[in-house]
């Protein structure tokens, strides 16, 4: 294994289990069926993008066309990711989640999704349409070598950073008198109106808090990859992240860790391995990778629904079992 | 101020669809005791209960709440300033314990706020703690100490009847709104529901109630009004609804 693919590795799964964190907090907690939740990723990774890239008229840049261009050093391309995640989730959270009853939400953040891919890949000129934006600045790379092993080492030293600050949010969240709120509100609705709750306000909270934890994963991605395309968050990628929400253990932390390390960085592993091999057409692996997602999915709600780390039963201390 | 009702409704409208769920109902709730609301099935009882406490707005028509105007007034705003209502059907946090059933009821806590939650354990872990002993205290006067930690989602049909009423005693109600709190419940476990209203009546509640079964209600409540087909039809004690000739026509008959 070289560092290379270890990095690679690393990185990815810092990732994914940033964009888990946010969709458990969102869906596992909450009950919000965020089925856009790759868009808030999105959003971070163009505004991260944007943010560290020079204007699109420098020469080296003058290939593509994007709005924006400020050439602002780390850290303000990640947190400009994160924010761009949250503000986004203001509009799309005050549209889809005061009205619609949750089985419409989630439709209604699907067709969100698509229709945000369609737009981006149609107008050309905003952040330069299908093709997407390249040659996107690192960070630090100025400071490091990007080339070097000691750049991989710095990044993924980076990326455990911002899991390590994710976790701490989210587990503060998850663990506190606001959290058993959240899963109050999930488990029914209504009653929890009628004990003085208001739901509006807290699902646009957490759909803003879950948005701009996803921005952070988008804005990870895009320096690491230094690239992003419509390509990148096709909406199935939000399917593959509730199969890891879902395998993992909803309401679950730690099962959102875990499912981000079985099914995404899992899958995108074996199916190199097997494309290696060289069986079948070409398209035969990514086709079956599908199938075999959707079966996990099935799998796991059919046979334990609750995860293989299960949401946690909070006893306390000095009671009758305690 | 003590002779004032603490629940007015004022020509209450309720339509649906081409049909009016609750057609002009004005009464009168009077405080410290235990009210009736009682028709056949279909005459708005439930529907007028729901406009009362928020959770449906009404067509047309006026509430208000000791004295103050709350028409406009959310559910949950309602819900805090001390009107409370349970649910015809079982309404528990299921994967929540019975304690954090109560606990999550616990109105002004520091911790459930997303700044609070993110401030951590040091911040709130008082609020919690005296929480948590008010709420066993409530589940101790209920029976239901034992079952602290268990899911509610796995109580009985009774027990979640009170974890119902006692997540509504966690937010120091004025008045509650009950919805059938004995429908679906064993006969032994109905007289201790019985007998905690009646505690809490004794304790100064004011408490408006939808119920079906008669004798219940004779035992239970201090006034009654009869609904049917979205109207007022009468009101008075058990006793006297009896003598009126068209309310046991429309209702109680047998």
């Amino acid at each position: 294994m070289n560092t290379y693919y270890a990095t690679n590795l690393l990185v990815y799964a810092g990732v994914d289990i940033i964009a888990c964190l946010a969709l458990n907090l969102q869906f596992g907690v909450s009950g919000i069926t965020n089925f856009a939740l790759i868009v808030f990723q999105a959003a971070g990774a163009y505004a991260a993008a944007v943010l560290s890239m020079p204007p699109s008229s420098s020469p080296d840049y003058s290939f593509q066309l994007y709005v924006g261009g400020y050439n602002l050093p780390f850290p303000i391309p990640w947190l400009g990711g994160a924010l761009a995640g949250a503000a986004l989730a203001i509009p799309v959270g005050l549209v889809v989640l005061r009205k619609l009853r949750s089985d419409y939400q989630a439709i209604a953040l699907l067709v969100t999704s698509i229709i945000a891919n369609t737009v981006i890949t149609n107008a050309r000129t905003f952040l330069n349409g299908a093709a997407g934006l390249a040659l996107i600045p690192q960070p630090l790379d100025t400071q490091i070598d990007p080339r070097s092993d000691t750049y991989s080492y710095f990044f993924v030293g980076l990326t455990a950073v911002a899991v390590a600050v994710v976790w701490i949010i989210a587990a503060r969240i998850v663990n506190s008198p606001y959290g058993r709120t959240l899963r109050a509100m999930r488990d029914h609705e209504l009653a929890a109106t009628a004990l003085g709750k208001n739901p509006v306000q807290l699902k646009m909270t957490v759909f803003i808090v879950g948005g701009a934890i996803a921005g952070l994963s988008g804005a990870i991605l895009a320096g690491y990859i230094t690239a992003w395309a419509p390509s990148e968050w096709l909406y199935p990628e939000t399917i593959i992240l509730f199969a890891a929400v879902i395998v993992g253990g909803r309401g679950n932390n730690l099962g959102a860790i875990l499912g981000a390390l079985l099914v995404p960085v899992g899958f995108e592993e074996v199916t190199r391995l097997l494309i290696r091999l060289n069986v079948g057409p070409p398209n035969l692996i990514p086709a079956l990778e599908w199938v075999l997602i959707g079966l996990f999915i099935l799998g796991f709600l059919w046979f334990r629904p609750e995860g293989v780390r299960p949401e946690p039963r909070r006893v306390f201390e000095g009671g009758p079992d305690g | 101020m003590a002779d004032r009702p603490m629940l007015i409704a004022e020509d209450i409208h309720r339509r649906f669809e081409g049909m009016q769920a609750v057609d002009g109902v004005s009464l009168e709730v009077p405080r410290g005791q235990i009210t009736g609301l009682i028709g056949p099935n279909g005459a708005g009882k439930s529907t007028f209960l729901a406009v009362v406490a928020g959770t449906m707005p009404p067509s047309s028509g006026r509430i208000s709440f000791d004295g103050e105007d709350i028409t406009r007034l959310p559910a949950y705003r309602r819900a805090r300033r001390g009107l409370v209502r349970t649910f015809q059907l079982p309404s528990e946090f299921a994967r929540l314990t019975v304690l954090e059933n109560l606990l999550v009821a616990a109105p002004r806590h520091r911790g459930d706020s997303l700044w609070g939650a993110l401030l951590g354990r040091r911040y709130w872990g008082e609020d919690e703690e005296r929480l948590v002993t008010e709420a066993r205290s409530v589940l101790q006067r209920f029976g239901m100490s034992a079952k602290e930690s268990d899911y509610a989602g796995e109580m009985s049909g009774g027990q979640k009847r009170l974890i119902e009423i006692m997540r509504a005693l966690m937010l120091h109600p004025r008045c509650l709104l009950l919805d059938e709190p004995m429908s679906g419940v064993h006969p032994r476990v109905v007289a201790e529901i019985q007998h905690y209203l009646q505690t809490l009546r004794a304790e100064g509640l004011t408490i408006l109630m939808v119920e079906h079964e008669l004798h219940l209600v004779e035992q239970l409540c201090d006034s009654v009004f009869v609904m049917a087909q979205g109207k007022l039809i009468g009101s008075g004690t058990m006793a006297s609804l009896r003598r009126q000739r068209e309310i046991v026509d429309a209702y109680l008959v047998g």
